[in-house]
């Protein structure tokens, strides 16, 4: 890695930790102490854990070894783990989500490939995720999963045409499988 | 006039409570063609309100018969001042966004039928129930006179489709 290259202030930092009450105000501590912006995040529970994804910045360049530092002494102290990626400049900017946004929402009882089969299919067809969850609900004897996730469809594609491509995983999976507009009203 | 340039946040004038329109005048006559003019030009806008061109009176303007959502039910173009809501039925979840706060949208919950009364430029007074989109866009319009903006109301986050409880 170029001198340069090391010295870009945008990181990705990821963190997970056993959820406790803490977890957030610990972690954007030790950013505002170094001077970090939270440009972008997303944080939420899996699980027992608590999980954090964040796009960092700095004004000025900025070695990731400092962040490093300061969050090896944060995991020393409380056990979170942290993950730092340096970033390229356009890494920082949000794609422009020009079509039709869409929730698609697929459950059933559990078996293995439902996340896989589904999301190949939107892959092939150039559906993009811009969101996803999973979560495994219902009973130890009847399991059963339940995937949401949002999708920008591109140029031509329609919700109902999107819906028919996911047909042959209704039947092959035996899940439910419902894709709807959640295009936001501009107001 | 021309259409005016929607303000976004922070611009002050967006979280203050908008004065009753008390006599109209040719100053209110004019503001009301500048809210129609702004909300044509806005793409895909249904609707402004008087705060968004930076005047803090009660008078906002909504037009939903043009759009996908609304065309069904509506009152075609609608001009109110000092509206008020009188009664409202139902709720549903829908994904807003606001001219003056670009690039963000959110989950807000609102009524789907209110009964609204309000001043038109005549001077005369209408009542009467809007329902679906339109009651939303009513209701969001509305919600600028009282320094409300949509991230006031969100419900739930993006993430959060479904609640996570316990795990066995």
């Amino acid at each position: 890695m170029t001198k340069k290259t090391e010295e870009l202030a945008h990181f990705a930092v990821t963190i997970i930790s056993k959820d406790r009450p803490g977890i957030v105000a610990d972690t954007t501590e030790v950013l505002y102490r170094l001077g970090c912006n939270i440009e972008d995040s997303s944080c939420t529970m899996l699980g027992g854990d608590f999980a954090m994804i964040l796009i960092v910045t700095h004004d000025k360049p900025f070695p990731k070894i400092r962040l490093a530092d300061e969050f090896r002494l944060l995991h020393e102290r409380t056990g979170l783990t942290v993950h730092l990626r340096t970033l390229h400049e356009d890494e920082l900017k949000h794609p422009s989500e020009e079509g039709e946004l869409c929730l698609i929402s697929v459950y059933g009882s559990d078996r293995p490939g439902i996340v896989y089969q589904v999301t190949r299919t939107l892959a092939d067809h150039k559906i993009n995720i811009t969101d996803l969850n999973t979560r495994l609900i219902g009973t130890q004897e009847e399991p059963v999963y339940v995937l949401m996730l949002e999708a920008v469809l591109p140029q031509g594609m329609t919700v109902d045409a999107t819906s028919a491509l996911l047909e042959t995983h209704r039947n092959e999976l035996q899940v439910e499988i419902s894709v709807r507009t959640i295009t936001p009203v501009s107001l | 006039m021309p259409p005016q340039p929607i303000l976004t946040y922070p611009h002050p004038v967006l979280k203050k409570i908008a004065k009753p329109v008390t006599v109209i005048d040719d100053a209110i006559l004019a503001l009301i063609s500048d809210l129609l003019d702004t909300m044509k030009t806005g793409p895909g806008s249904v609707g402004v309100a008087a705060p968004q061109i930076g005047v803090s009176l009660r008078a906002c303007v909504v037009d939903v018969s043009n759009n996908r959502l609304g065309k069904e039910n509506n009152h075609g173009l609608l001009v109110m001042l000092n509206p008020e809501i009188v009664a409202r039925s139902g709720s549903a979840v829908m994904r807003e966004g606001c001219m003056s706060i670009p690039d963000y949208t959110g989950e807000v919950e609102r009524a789907t039928a209110v009964t609204v009364r309000f001043m038109v430029g005549t001077g005369k007074v209408y009542e009467f129930e809007a329902i679906g989109f339109e009651a939303v866009a009513i209701q969001h319009e509305m919600d600028h006179l009282d320094g409300i903006l949509f991230l006031d109301r969100i419900v739930s986050l993006k993430t959060g489709l479904f609640r996570r409880k316990s795990y066995n």
